[in-house]
C-alpha cells in the first residue's frame, strides 16, 4: 500500500483534520500579520511557529501570544 | 452631617509608618480636595474608604456605617474613580457599565435608562465600539460613569486628572463641579490650581496626619500672608526702595516684594508716599492674596 | 451569591472574545480526530519503517488502539493545553488592576475565585467531550469490535480530574502576578501525584488513578469501584484547593 492510498482510504478524517489545521493557521498569520504588538515574542517568532509547529504554534499563538486587553 | 469620617487611622506598611492617627471628616454636599505630596498616603487612605485596604487601627464610618476589610454593605453608597481605570477591552462601555450597576444590585429597568443618561453626561457614543480602542481621556470618561451609576452618596477620585491634557482636565472639573450639593466629592490631587478652582473644603496631608482641613477661606484667613509687589524700571531704582521702605522685604532683581498685615489701601498709601518723596516710580504695584501653595507650603514646612 | 452569577457571565464573554472557547474547540476537535486516525495508521507507519523486502505480522488495530490514542491525546498534552489556557485567569486581572473597580462596587472576591473556577472547569468538560464524541463517532465506524465496552467509564474520571486539576490552576493564579504560576502549580501538582504512586499503599487513593487506569477501565479489566477511593479524595481535594484560592485571594492586594 503506498502513501496515496492511506490518504485515500482515511479520507473522512483527512479532510477535516486538514481543514482544521490550515484554517487554524490561516487564521493565526492573518492574525500575526494585522497586529504589530504582542504580548511575548515579536512577529518573525510567531509566523514560523506557526508554519512549523502544527497545530502547536498557532494554538499558541492564540492563547499567549496575541496581545490581550 | 458627615457622611465620611476617620477616626484616628493608622497604617503601615512593614516598618514603614504612612499615617499615624489620621482624624477628619467631611460634612455631606461639600467637595473635599485631598492634597499632599506624592507618596504621602493619599491612595491609601481611599482604599482604607473603599474596603480594599486592611486598617491597623482606628475606623471609618461612611454614612455612620463601619467600613471593614473586604465588606461590600458601605461601598454601594460610595463610588470610586482610580487614577488610571482598568477595564476590559473586550467589552462595550454598555456590557461594562450593565456589569457594574448589576454588582451594585441596580434593578435592570432603571440600569438601561442611568447607562444611556451616564454615557451622555459623559459625552461617550452609544454603539458597539470596544473599550480597548479609547483612548486616555475616553476612558477617564467612562471611568466617571461607572462611578455615578448607582447614584452614590459619596464620590471618591483618586488623581483624577493628573492624566489629562489642559483640555480635557477643565472638563472634567466642570462635571465634578456640577455635581456640587447632589454627591459629597473627595478627591485628591496635588495640582493645587484645581482644589482651588471646586473644592469647598481642603484637607492637607502630611507625615501621616491632616494639617489642615477647612474651608479654603478660612485656611486662607489662618495662613494668611499677603504680600505687595513693586517692580522698578532698573536694578538700581529697586535697590533704593528696598533702602527707603526698610527692613519687611525682599528684592528680586528689578521687583521688590513686602509682607504687609492689616489693610492694603492703608499700606499702599504708606508706600507710595514714601516712595514719591524720593522719586523712586515703580512700573507696577500688585497686592497679592494668599493662595493655596503659599498655605501648602507653610504647613508641609513647618 | 448573585454576583458570582453575573461574574460567570463576565467571564464566559471573556473566553468567547478571547477565542478561548473556539481554540479549545479546534484543538480537542483535532484530538478527536488523530485519535482513530493515528490508531488506523500506526501499523501502516511500522510497516513502511522496516523497510520493504521484510513483512512484518501486524495485529490489526482495534477500539483499544483508538481509545488508547484518546487518552494519551488529552493527559499528556490535552489538559496541559487547557491549563496554559486558564494560569493567567485571576493573575491577569490582579497585575492589570482590573478587579479594583469591581471590587470597590461590592463584588465579593469568593465570587471572583467561583466564577473563574467554574467557567474554567466547563471549558475542561467541553474539551474532553468534544474529542471523547468525535472520538468515539470515528471509532464506531472504523473499528466495529466489542473490545471497547465501557467507553463512558473510562472517561468520566477524566472530568472528575479536571475538578481538581482547575482549582490547582486556580489556586496558582491567585498566588502572584506572574501569568505562569497557574501552570506551574498544576504542573508541580501533577508530578507530585506520579511520584506518590511509587508507593503501593497509597495507589488506591491517589488522584492520578483517574488518569492512568482510564485503559482497563475502557476493557472492563478494572472495575469502578476500584478508583472510587481515589475519586472521592479528588473532589474533596478540589473543594479545600478552591476554598484555599479564596483565601488567599483575600488576602491580596488588587
Amino acid at each position: 500500500m503506498n502513501n496515496a492510498n492511506i490518504v485515500m482510504d482515511n479520507l473522512p478524517l483527512f479532510i477535516p483534520l486538514i481543514l482544521l489545521e490550515v484554517g487554524l493557521d490561516l487564521a493565526a498569520l492573518i492574525h500575526i500579520f494585522r497586529h504589530k504588538n504582542y504580548r511575548y515574542g515579536n512577529r518573525i517568532l510567531w509566523v514560523l511557529l506557526t508554519l512549523f509547529i502544527n497545530p502547536i504554534g498557532a494554538i499558541l499563538y492564540f492563547v499567549i501570544g496575541r496581545e490581550t486587553y | 452631617m458627615a457622611i465620611l469620617e476617620l477616626h484616628d487611622v493608622s497604617k503601615h506598611f512593614g516598618d514603614k509608618s504612612v499615617l499615624n492617627g489620621l482624624d477628619f471628616s467631611v460634612p455631606e454636599g461639600s467637595i473635599f480636595g485631598f492634597v499632599g505630596e506624592n507618596g504621602v498616603g493619599k491612595t491609601t487612605t481611599m482604599k482604607m474608604i473603599l474596603g480594599l485596604e486592611t486598617i491597623y487601627s482606628g475606623s471609618i464610618l461612611i454614612d455612620e456605617k463601619q467600613v471593614h476589610y473586604g465588606d461590600s454593605i458601605a461601598n454601594k453608597v460610595v463610588g470610586y474613580l482610580p487614577d488610571v481605570p482598568e477595564y476590559y477591552g473586550y467589552m462595550t462601555p454598555i456590557e461594562y457599565l450593565t456589569l457594574c450597576g448589576r454588582i451594585t444590585g441596580m434593578d435592570s429597568g432603571l440600569l438601561k435608562t442611568r447607562i444611556n443618561e451616564m454615557l451622555k453626561t459623559v459625552d461617550l457614543p452609544i454603539d458597539k465600539h470596544r473599550i480597548h480602542g479609547f483612548s486616555r481621556g475616553m476612558k477617564q470618561r467612562l471611568g466617571i460613569a461607572q462611578a455615578l451609576l448607582n447614584e452614590p452618596k459619596l464620590l471618591i477620585c483618586d488623581e483624577p486628572t493628573s492624566a489629562l491634557d489642559p483640555i480635557g482636565r477643565s472638563e472634567f472639573l466642570n462635571l465634578l463641579a456640577s455635581l456640587r450639593g447632589k454627591t459629597t466629592i473627595v478627591f485628591s490631587t496635588h495640582i493645587l490650581t484645581d482644589v482651588e478652582r471646586i473644592a469647598d473644603r481642603v484637607g492637607i496631608l502630611h507625615d501621616g496626619v491632616l494639617k489642615a482641613n477647612d474651608s479654603l477661606a478660612n485656611l486662607k484667613q489662618q495662613f494668611a500672608k499677603p504680600q505687595i509687589v513693586l517692580t522698578f524700571a532698573s536694578k538700581d531704582d529697586a535697590t533704593q526702595a528696598g533702602i527707603v521702605l526698610g527692613n519687611n522685604i525682599q528684592i528680586a532683581d528689578k521687583k521688590v516684594i513686602l509682607n504687609y498685615t492689616g489693610k492694603f489701601e492703608t499700606v499702599a498709601e504708606v508706600i507710595l508716599s514714601s516712595l514719591l518723596k524720593e522719586h523712586l516710580i515703580p512700573t507696577s504695584m500688585n497686592g497679592q492674596d494668599t493662595t493655596l501653595e503659599d498655605i501648602f507650603m507653610e504647613v508641609t514646612t513647618s | 451569591m448573585i454576583s458570582t452569577w453575573y461574574f460567570i457571565r463576565k467571564e464566559v464573554m471573556e473566553a468567547w472574545r478571547n477565542y478561548h472557547i473556539l481554540m479549545i474547540t479546534i484543538v480537542f476537535v483535532i484530538f478527536g480526530i488523530s485519535s482513530p486516525l493515528f490508531a488506523k495508521l500506526t501499523p501502516e507507519i511500522l510497516k513502511m519503517a522496516s523497510g520493504s523486502g521484510m513483512t512484518i505480522k501486524m495485529p490489526d488495530p482495534t477500539s483499544v488502539d483508538s481509545w488508547q490514542q484518546y487518552f494519551k491525546n488529552i493527559i499528556q498534552i490535552g489538559i496541559y493545553v487547557l491549563t496554559v489556557i486558564f494560569s493567567s485567569t485571576i493573575s491577569n486581572e490582579i497585575s492589570r488592576g482590573t478587579l479594583v473597580n469591581l471590587v470597590a462596587k461590592g463584588l465579593p472576591r469568593y465570587a471572583i475565585v467561583l466564577s473563574k473556577y467554574i467557567v474554567a472547569y466547563a471549558q475542561w468538560c467541553l474539551a474532553v467531550l468534544i474529542a471523547f464524541l468525535i472520538s468515539w463517532g470515528y471509532t464506531l465506524y472504523y473499528f466495529p469490535d466489542s473490545k471497547s465496552p465501557n467507553v463512558w467509564t473510562g472517561v468520566w474520571p477524566l472530568l472528575v480530574f479536571g475538578l481538581m486539576f482547575v482549582a490547582v490552576t486556580v489556586f496558582g493564579s491567585t498566588l502572584g502576578k506572574s501569568n505562569y504560576l497557574g501552570f506551574l502549580a498544576s504542573v508541580i501538582v501533577f508530578i507530585i501525584l506520579t511520584l506518590l504512586n511509587l508507593f503501593k499503599d497509597i495507589k488506591k487513593y491517589n488522584p492520578i488513578a483517574l488518569v492512568t487506569d482510564n485503559m482497563s477501565l475502557v476493557k472492563g479489566t478494572e472495575n469502578i469501584s476500584h478508583i472510587m477511593p481515589a475519586i472521592w479524595i479528588t473532589i474533596v481535594l478540589a473543594l479545600v484547593t478552591v476554598y484555599l484560592s479564596v483565601l488567599v485571594l483575600k488576602q491580596k492586594k488588587l
